[in-house]
C-alpha cells in the first residue's frame, strides 16, 4: 500500500508541467462531496477535524500527527486515511482519480488561492464558488455576439443562437412556410388555431411587418391570457378546490384569482407589479384581515387583494376533518412555501425544510428564515381555515341595507315564532278539557314547565295524554293554522331575498400587529422548535454587498415583511427571478427551456444551453419594464422562433433540440388540444370568467363537463348539458384537484400537488382510444361535419376543402382530396347498407329521426382528421 | 431454463374479433417480413428501427417477462427482512457508529430494535418478519437480497437509481429499456403497462415509466386504478367494425405522409403505432382486463374478497393476466411514498404490509402454479430501506424511521432467480451493507442478463454517445443471484 502510494506520488512529480488544482475549484468539492458532511458540516465535528477551510488543515489530528505536509505527499493524516480506505467510513469512497488531485495538489504546495477568514460559525459554510454558481451571479446583460451569417439575424437573439450554431458547425432551418408558422404562433401566443378567414388574410399580405403585424392581433386578443394565464396557473399550482384530504372540498371563490390573472396578462400589467401584487397585495392596499372591508369599494384594492390569493393556492386541508389538525397547518405552509419558491426562485428550496439542502447551498436555517417571511400571514398557532380567509366585497352602503333586511326579517321571524305559540295555545285550551277535571291543573302546569326540568310524575301525566300537549306538530292539528305560520317566515325569506347579493374573495392577510416568534423546527417537525431566526434571504443570495430587504411596517398594521421581499424580488438586482422566468417564458414558445430544468437552477439541474442569451432576456425584460408581451414579441419574431423543421441531419446531431437548429414539432397541450377542437367544431364559446364550469362523472366513470343527475340511489344516470357552457375554454372548467377532466388528464394535463413546473407530453394508446372513441372527439366531429355541409351545401369537395383550412390552415391536395371523397363515399355506403330503413311512426308519435347517412359519412372523415397527426402537433 | 414460449408467442394479425383488415396491414406485413428472418438486435450496428416487434436478444434468456412490485418511501428492512438481535439488545441505547442521516442537523442516535419478531421460514429457513406471514409461505420460492446499496439518500434520486439505473432524472426506465431492447410478444397490448393505486400517483408521478430519452413509443401506459381500467375501449356502434377500419387506414395514410415530411420525428412515428395499437387493444385489453373470468379461488388466493387486499390483490392479478398475455414489463405502484416511515411507523408499517403482503405471495404462487414464473421475473423492494437508530423520538406513536440507501433489502421470484436463498449481509446494526453488496447498477446488469443482455451492450445511440442503462457504471452480473 506505501509502494503503491510513493508509486502514486512519482506520477504526480512527473506530470509537474500540468496546472496544478486549486484549493477552491479542485480539491475542497471533493473534500465537500467526500468528507465533509462528518468533518465540519455536521455537529460535532467528527475526530476534531474540520475540512471547511484550508487553514484548518493546518491543524494536527489528536495522536496522528499532522493532517497534511505541502509538498510531500509521502505524508500526512489526510492521504493516509484515503489511501488505505479508512475513510470515508460511508459513502462513496473516493475515487483514484480524485485522490490525484489532492496529491498533486499536496505537491504543489497545497495553498488556498483566495484569503480565507480567520473562523467561521458552525454548520452549512458559503464558499465563493458557491456564490459564484452560475444562476447566482448578478445577471449580466451581455452584448450579442458577432456571427459570419449576420444577414439571417433579426433581433440579438438570433445572434446568441447563431454563434453557437456556427461554433458546432451547424446552420438554421429555413423559415417555416406561412401557414405553419401562422398557426404554430397563433397556438403558442393565444392556445387557439387561426381560421380560414385569418390564413387568407395573412396569405395575401404581402407587406414586410405582415407577420409582426399577426404577432400584435395575437397578442392584443382576450385569448392571450387565456393561453398565458394558464401557463402561471400551472406554475402556482391554481385549483379550485383545497386539496390535502380525501373530500377535497371546493375553493368556490378562487376563481377571482384564475380572471385576476388573465386579466394582468392581458392588461400587459408589468411581471414585478404581477408579482408585488401576488406576494403582498394585501399590504399595498393597506389593509389586514380586520379591515378588509375598507378596500372594497376601490377595485385597484381589491384587485391587490384577489392577488394575494396567489399564498392561498397550495393544498389546504385545515378546513376539512383531519387527523392531525397541526400538522395539516404546517403542511399547508410548507406546500406554499414550495410552490412560492419553485415558481420566483427555480431552486428547490423545500428540500431544505428537515435539514441543510444536499446539493445546493440552502441551510435549513435559510428556509426558516424564508418561512418567516410568511409566518405572519400563516401562523400556525392561531391559524385561519379557507372560509376565514374568505371576505366580503359588501360595500358599506351594501352592508347597512342588508343589515336593515336583516332585521326586519327577525322581527318577522319573531312574529312567527309568537303566532305559532298563541295558536298552539289556543289548541291545548280546547284539548284541556278533554282530561278529568284533577288532571287538569297538574297538566297545565307540567306543560308549563320546561322539559328538561319535569318531574317524573309529570313527564308520566304527559304520556298518558300526549295529544294535550300542543307544544309542537301544529300542522298535524291544523294544517290550516299551519300554513299560516309558514306563510309569515315566508316573507321575512323574501325579504332577506331582497338583500344586495354577497360575493366573497379570497385571500391572504396578516392580522393586525401580530407577528408571530419563527423558528426552525428540527427535523421539519413543529413538535421539535429550536432556535429563533428573522425574516432573511437565502445566505448564498446575500452577499455583503447585497443587503436584500429590510421590513418596515405600513401603517396598516401588517409587518412589512413580504412587501420589502417581493420589492427585493422584483427590485431588478435579484438573480434568480429574471432568469426564472424569462426562462419559463422560453419554454412556452420552444417546448424547452434554455435551462431544462425550469425548477431547478441549483446543482442538479441543468446547466443552461446558451447562457449568455439566458442573461440578455433577463436583462432586456428588467430593462424594457418588465413586460411580458414585448418580450414574448421580440421571441416569436426572431429568425430563431421562425424557423422550419429542418433536415435529418440537424435531428441526428442534435437529438433534444439543444442548440436550436430547427424547430421541433410540439404536441397540442391538453387545454389546446380541447380548446381547438371546439373551436373547429364552432362551438367554442368566447370569453368567460366567473365561477368554473361545473364538471360530473357520467356513467362510464369519465369526468366530462356537465351536471350529474342521479337516480334514488344516488348513482349517476346521466350527465346534463350546461348548455353554451359545456363548451368554454378548458381554463374555465372547475379543476379540482382529485377529479380532473379525464380528457385533459389523457392528455397530459398536470396534477396540482401541489404544483407544475414542467409539463410532460406523452405518447400512449390511451389518447388515440380517445380519439377513436371517446365521445367529446365523436361529437365534436359530427358538429364539424355539420360546419363544413352549412358552409358549402351540396358542395363534398368544397366541405373537405372547408374541413381541411378549418382543422390544419392549409389547403388540402388534389389526392387528399380524392382520398377524402372516396372515404366519405364509402363510409355513406356501408352504413345505408347497415341501417334497415326505419319502422313508420307508431299513431300518434312522431316520426323517428331520419338517420342523415351523408353527415354521419362526413363526420367520420372529420374524426380522422382530429386524430392526425397534422392536427394534434404543431410544426 | 430458456422458456419454450420465449420469442415464438405471435398472436398479431387475427386478435379477438377485430380483423384488421387494411387497417395498418401494411406495416404488419412488413413486420411480417422481419419476424421471418430474426430481427437484429439492437445491440448491433447499422439503422436501428424502432417498434414492438418481439426481438430475439443476443444471448440465451431465462426470463420474458417482469412484474416490478414497487414499494415508493423505502419499507424498513430490519422489521421485514433482516433481523438484527443487536438492535434488540441494543434497543434505546447509544448507536456506537457513524450514521448517515437524511438530516445533517442532530438526529437521534438511540438504538430501534425491531418492535416484530422474526422466524425461520420454509424450508430454506430463511428468517422473515411477522409483518409478512403470506411472503414467509412462498420463502422457498424467492431470492432474498439483504444487500442492496445505491448510497443516494434522497427519494428523487434514489427512485431514478433503482427504477431507471443512475441517479438523475429523466433517464428511460427499466421497462422503457425492455420495451425497446426485446419489444412486446404482444402486439395487441402496450409492451410495459402501469398500474395505479387508487388513493394517486407516486409522488415522481410519470417519472416511474418515463422512456426518458428513449423515442417515446417505448414509455409505459398507466391503467386507470378503477373500472373502467382502460377507457375508450368500446367503437360507437355507428362505426363499429369495418367503418372504423376504414378510418384507421385512412388515418395512417395521412400520418405516413405527414411522417416523411418530419423524418425522424421519433414521436410522431410512435402516434402511428399507438392507433394501430389502440385499435387492437379495443378487445385485447377488454378481455385481459376483466377478472369477472377468475374462478372464487383465484379471488380468494390474491385476497380480492378482503377490503384489506381488495385493491392490491386485483392488480396483482391483473398483472398476471398482462405478462400471461405477452406485456413485457408491468410495475404495479403505490400512491405517494407510502413506506416512508419516518414517523408513526408502528401503526404505518403493520398495515402497509397487510395490503400487500397476500396479494404478492398470491402473484408468485399463482405464476408459478401456471408455468410461468420460470420465465417471469417478480420483484418486490423500494428505493431505499431504513436506519437503525429511532426516528423522532417524541413518543412511540411519533417514532419512525430515517433513510437508509446503504444497505436495503428486496426481494425477486422467477425468472432465473434463485429459490430459496439469501444473499449479502448488512452490518451486525442492518445499516450498511457489507457483504457481496448489491448496487443498484448490479441489481440492472443481472436483470438484463435475465433477458439475454449484456449490460455493455444494449445501447441507445444519442448525440454520438451509447447510452445503456448503467451507463459508466462498474456494474457486474451477480451470478449468485442465479441457478
Amino acid at each position: 500500500m506505501i509502494l503503491a502510494a510513493a508509486a502514486l506520488a512519482g506520477s504526480v512529480a512527473v506530470a509537474a508541467d500540468e496546472p496544478s488544482p486549486t484549493w477552491e475549484g479542485a480539491v475542497r468539492p471533493i473534500l465537500k462531496a467526500r468528507c465533509m458532511h462528518c468533518h465540519g458540516e455536521e455537529e460535532p465535528v467528527e475526530g476534531g477535524v474540520d475540512l471547511r477551510l484550508r487553514r484548518f488543515l493546518e491543524r494536527e489530528v489528536e495522536g496522528h500527527g499532522p493532517l497534511l505536509v505541502p509538498g510531500d505527499t509521502t505524508r500526512g493524516e489526510l492521504l493516509r486515511v484515503i489511501r488505505d480506505g479508512e475513510m470515508p467510513k460511508s459513502g462513496k469512497p473516493v475515487t483514484p482519480e480524485e485522490l490525484a488531485v489532492i496529491e498533486r495538489w499536496i505537491a504543489a504546495g497545497a495553498v488556498a488561492s483566495r484569503p480565507e477568514p480567520e473562523s467561521i460559525p458552525p454548520g452549512l459554510y458559503l464558499t465563493e464558488d458557491d456564490r459564484e454558481w452560475w444562476a447566482f451571479r448578478p445577471v449580466a446583460r451581455p452584448a450579442p455576439p458577432t456571427v459570419a451569417n449576420a444577414g439571417w439575424v433579426r433581433n440579438p437573439i438570433d445572434a446568441f443562437v447563431l454563434a453557437r450554431l456556427e461554433q458546432a458547425g451547424l446552420s438554421p432551418a429555413p423559415e417555416a412556410d406561412r401557414v405553419a408558422l401562422l398557426r404554430r404562433v397563433s397556438v403558442d401566443l393565444t392556445g387557439l388555431a387561426p381560421t380560414p378567414e385569418e390564413v387568407d388574410a395573412f396569405l395575401a399580405d404581402t407587406s414586410a411587418d405582415a407577420y409582426e403585424r399577426v404577432v400584435d392581433r395575437l397578442l392584443a386578443s382576450a385569448a392571450y391570457g387565456e393561453r398565458w394565464g394558464r401557463h402561471w396557473l400551472d406554475v402556482v399550482g391554481y385549483a379550485d378546490s383545497n386539496g390535502f384530504a380525501e373530500t377535497d372540498s371546493l375553493r368556490p371563490h378562487a376563481w377571482r384569482y384564475r380572471d385576476w390573472v388573465i386579466a394582468a396578462l392581458n392588461a400587459d400589467m408589468p411581471w414585478d407589479q404581477f408579482i408585488v401584487e401576488q406576494l403582498a397585495g394585501d399590504e399595498l392596499a393597506g389593509v389586514t384581515h380586520e379591515t378588509t372591508a375598507s378596500a372594497v369599494t376601490d377595485p385597484g384594492r381589491v384587485g391587490q387583494l384577489v392577488a394575494t390569493a396567489f399564498l392561498r393556492l397550495g393544498p389546504d386541508g385545515t378546513g376539512d376533518s383531519v387527523p392531525d389538525q397541526n400538522l395539516a397547518r404546517n403542511q399547508a405552509i410548507a406546500e406554499q412555501i414550495r410552490i412560492t419558491t419553485s415558481a420566483l426562485l427555480g431552486l428547490t428550496v423545500a428540500c431544505a425544510q428537515c435539514h441543510d439542502h444536499r446539493y445546493d447551498p440552502i441551510s435549513q436555517a435559510d428556509y426558516y428564515r424564508l418561512r418567516a417571511i410568511f409566518e405572519p400571514v400563516y401562523d400556525w398557532q392561531a391559524w385561519r381555515t379557507p372560509a376565514q380567509r374568505t371576505y366580503s366585497l359588501y360595500t358599506p352602503e351594501e352592508r347597512a341595507a342588508a343589515a336593515d333586511i336583516e332585521a326586519r326579517a327577525v322581527a318577522i321571524d319573531d312574529e312567527a315564532r309568537a303566532l305559532r305559540k298563541r295558536l298552539l295555545d289556543e289548541i291545548f285550551e280546547k284539548e284541556i278539557v278533554k282530561l278529568p277535571e284533577p288532571e287538569r291543573g297538574p297538566y297545565r302546569l307540567a306543560r308549563d314547565t320546561p322539559e328538561d326540568k319535569r318531574t317524573d310524575e309529570q313527564k308520566a301525566l304527559i304520556r298518558k295524554y300526549p295529544s294535550a300537549l300542543a307544544t309542537y306538530s301544529l300542522d298535524l292539528y291544523d294544517p290550516k293554522l299551519e300554513k299560516q305560520v309558514a306563510d309569515k317566515h315566508g316573507e321575512a325569506t323574501a325579504l332577506r331575498g331582497t338583500k344586495p347579493p354577497e360575493r366573497f374573495f379570497m385571500a391572504a392577510t396578516e392580522v393586525s400587529g401580530r407577528v408571530p416568534e419563527s423558528r426552525v423546527f428540527h427535523r421539519g417537525d413543529h413538535d421539535q422548535p429550536r432556535q429563533a431566526v428573522t425574516p432573511g434571504e437565502l445566505a448564498v443570495l446575500a452577499t455583503p454587498s447585497i443587503e436584500p430587504f429590510t421590513p418596515t411596517p405600513p401603517a396598516s398594521g401588517s409587518s412589512g415583511r413580504r412587501l420589502a421581499y417581493a420589492r427585493w424580488l422584483t427590485g431588478g438586482a435579484h438573480p434568480l427571478v429574471p432568469r426564472v422566468l424569462v426562462n419559463r417564458f422560453w419554454m412556452h414558445l420552444f417546448g424547452r427551456g434554455l435551462v431544462a430544468t425550469p425548477g431547478d437552477f441549483g446543482r442538479l439541474g441543468e446547466r443552461p444551453t446558451h447562457p449568455e442569451l439566458l442573461d440578455w432576456l433577463a436583462g432586456e425584460f428588467v430593462a424594457g419594464g418588465w413586460r411580458l408581451k414585448a418580450l414574448d414579441r421580440l421571441i416569436v419574431t426572431s429568425a430563431t422562433y421562425r424557423q422550419g423543421a429542418g433536415g435529418e441531419a440537424a435531428r441526428a446531431s442534435d437529438p433534444d433540440n439543444r442548440l436550436l437548429a430547427r424547430r421541433t414539432p410540439r404536441r397540442l397541450d391538453a387545454e389546446a388540444f380541447r380548446d381547438t377542437v371546439l373551436q373547429a367544431s364552432g362551438r367554442l364559446t368566447a370569453g368567460g370568467g366567473g365561477p368554473p364550469v361545473g364538471i360530473a362523472r357520467d356513467p362510464v366513470g369519465r369526468v366530462v363537463v356537465g351536471r350529474e343527475e342521479k337516480d334514488a340511489n344516488g348513482d349517476v344516470i346521466k350527465v346534463a348539458s350546461l348548455g353554451a357552457d359545456d363548451f368554454r375554454r378548458s381554463i374555465y372548467v372547475q379543476a379540482r384537484r382529485t377529479t380532473p377532466l379525464t380528457l385533459l388528464e389523457t392528455f397530459d394535463a398536470p396534477e396540482m400537488t401541489p404544483n407544475c413546473e414542467q409539463r410532460r407530453s406523452t405518447t400512449v394508446a390511451p389518447q388515440s382510444l380517445a380519439m377513436l372513441n371517446d365521445s367529446f372527439v365523436i361529437d365534436a366531429a359530427r358538429a364539424l361535419a355539420g360546419r363544413v355541409r352549412a358552409d358549402a351545401p351540396g358542395d363534398l369537395r368544397g366541405q373537405v376543402r372547408r374541413a381541411w383550412r378549418l382543422l390544419f390552415g392549409a389547403e388540402p391536395s388534389r389526392a387528399d382530396i380524392d382520398v377524402a371523397i372516396l372515404h366519405v363515399a364509402e363510409q355513406a355506403e356501408d352504413l345505408r347498407s347497415r341501417q334497415p330503413a326505419p319502422a313508420p311512426a307508431a299513431e300518434g308519435q312522431p316520426a323517428p329521426p331520419v338517420a342523415d347517412h351523408q353527415l354521419d359519412a362526413l363526420a367520420s372523415l372529420c374524426q380522422v382528421l382530429l386524430a392526425s397527426n397534422r392536427f394534434l402537433y404543431v410544426d | 431454463m430458456n422458456h419454450p414460449a420465449l420469442c415464438s408467442r405471435r398472436h398479431v394479425l387475427h386478435a379477438g374479433g377485430f380483423s384488421l383488415g387494411t387497417l395498418g396491414l401494411a406495416t404488419l406485413l412488413r413486420d411480417d417480413g422481419l419476424l421471418a428472418a430474426p430481427v437484429k438486435p439492437v445491440t448491433e450496428a447499422g439503422e436501428v428501427r424502432f417498434d414492438l416487434l418481439p426481438k430475439v436478444p443476443p444471448r440465451p434468456a431465462t426470463a420474458r417477462a417482469m412484474i416490478s412490485l414497487f414499494m415508493m418511501g423505502g419499507p424498513s428492512q430490519m422489521d421485514l427482512f433482516d433481523p438484527k438481535p443487536a438492535l434488540t439488545k441494543h434497543d434505546g441505547q447509544p448507536f456506537p457508529g457513524v450514521i448517515k442521516y437524511d438530516n445533517l442537523a442532530q438526529a437521534s442516535a438511540k438504538v430501534f430494535g425491531s418492535p416484530w419478531s422474526f422466524a425461520p421460514r420454509g424450508e430454506c429457513g430463511m428468517e422473515l418478519s411477522e409483518l409478512v406471514p403470506c411472503l414467509a409461505g412462498i420463502a422457498d420460492e424467492i431470492t432474498l437480497i439483504r444487500s442492496m446499496h445505491s448510497g443516494v439518500n434522497n427519494h428523487g434520486q434514489a427512485l431514478y437509481a433503482l427504477n431507471a439505473g443512475r441517479v438523475t432524472a429523466g433517464r428511460p426506465t427499466l421497462g422503457a429499456w425492455l420495451s425497446y431492447g426485446l419489444g412486446s410478444e404482444s402486439q395487441d397490448l402496450p409492451a410495459y403497462m402501469v398500474l395505479a393505486h387508487p388513493a394517486g400517483l407516486p409522488t415522481f408521478q410519470g417519472e416511474h415509466w418515463t422512456n426518458g430519452w428513449l423515442p417515446s413509443l417505448y414509455q409505459g401506459t398507466l391503467v386507470r386504478p378503477t373500472e373502467p381500467r382502460i377507457l375508450n375501449l368500446d367503437p360507437a356502434p355507428l362505426v363499429r367494425g369495418r367503418p372504423q377500419e376504414r378510418q384507421l387506414a385512412l388515418l395512417e395514410r395521412l400520418n405516413t405522409e405527414h411522417l416523411a415530411a418530419h423524418p425522424g420525428e421519433h414521436d410522431l412515428a410512435a402516434r402511428v403505432a399507438s392507433y394501430a395499437l389502440a385499435a387492437r387493444m379495443q378487445t385485447a385489453a377488454k378481455e385481459a382486463l376483466d377478472i369477472s373470468s377468475e374462478p372464487a379461488h383465484v379471488r380468494a388466493l390474491y385476497g380480492i374478497d378482503d377490503p384489506a387486499t381488495a385493491d392490491y390483490g386485483t392488480r396483482c392479478l391483473l398483472a398476471r393476466r398482462l405478462v400471461e398475455r405477452g406485456v413485457r414489463f408491468v410495475q404495479v405502484l403505490n400512491s405517494g411514498q407510502s413506506w416512508d416511515h419516518h414517523g408513526g411507523i408502528l401503526a404505518g408499517l403493520p398495515a402497509s404490509c397487510r395490503a400487500v403482503d397476500r396479494p404478492a405471495a398470491a402473484l408468485v404462487a399463482d405464476l408459478r402454479q401456471r408455468g410461468l414464473l420460470d420465465s417471469t421475473i417478480v420483484h418486490w423492494g423500494g428505493e431505499m430501506g431504513r436506519l437503525p437508530v429511532l426516528q423522532n423520538d417524541a413518543g412511540r406513536e411519533k417514532c419512525g424511521r430515517d433513510h437508509n440507501t446503504y444497505g436495503f433489502s428486496q426481494w425477486v421470484a422467477g425468472g432465473g432467480f434463485r429459490r430459496g436463498y439469501v444473499h449479502g449481509a448488512t452490518d451486525e446494526w442492518g445499516h450498511h451493507a457489507v457483504e457481496n453488496v448489491v448496487h443498484h447498477y448490479d441489481w440492472h446488469a443481472t436483470l438484463l442478463h435475465c433477458f439475454g443482455f449484456d449490460h455493455t451492450q444494449l445501447i441507445y445511440k444519442r448525440e454520438g454517445l451509447a447510452a445503456s442503462l448503467v451507463d459508466g457504471q462498474p456494474a457486474r452480473v451477480v451470478h449468485e443471484l442465479l441457478g
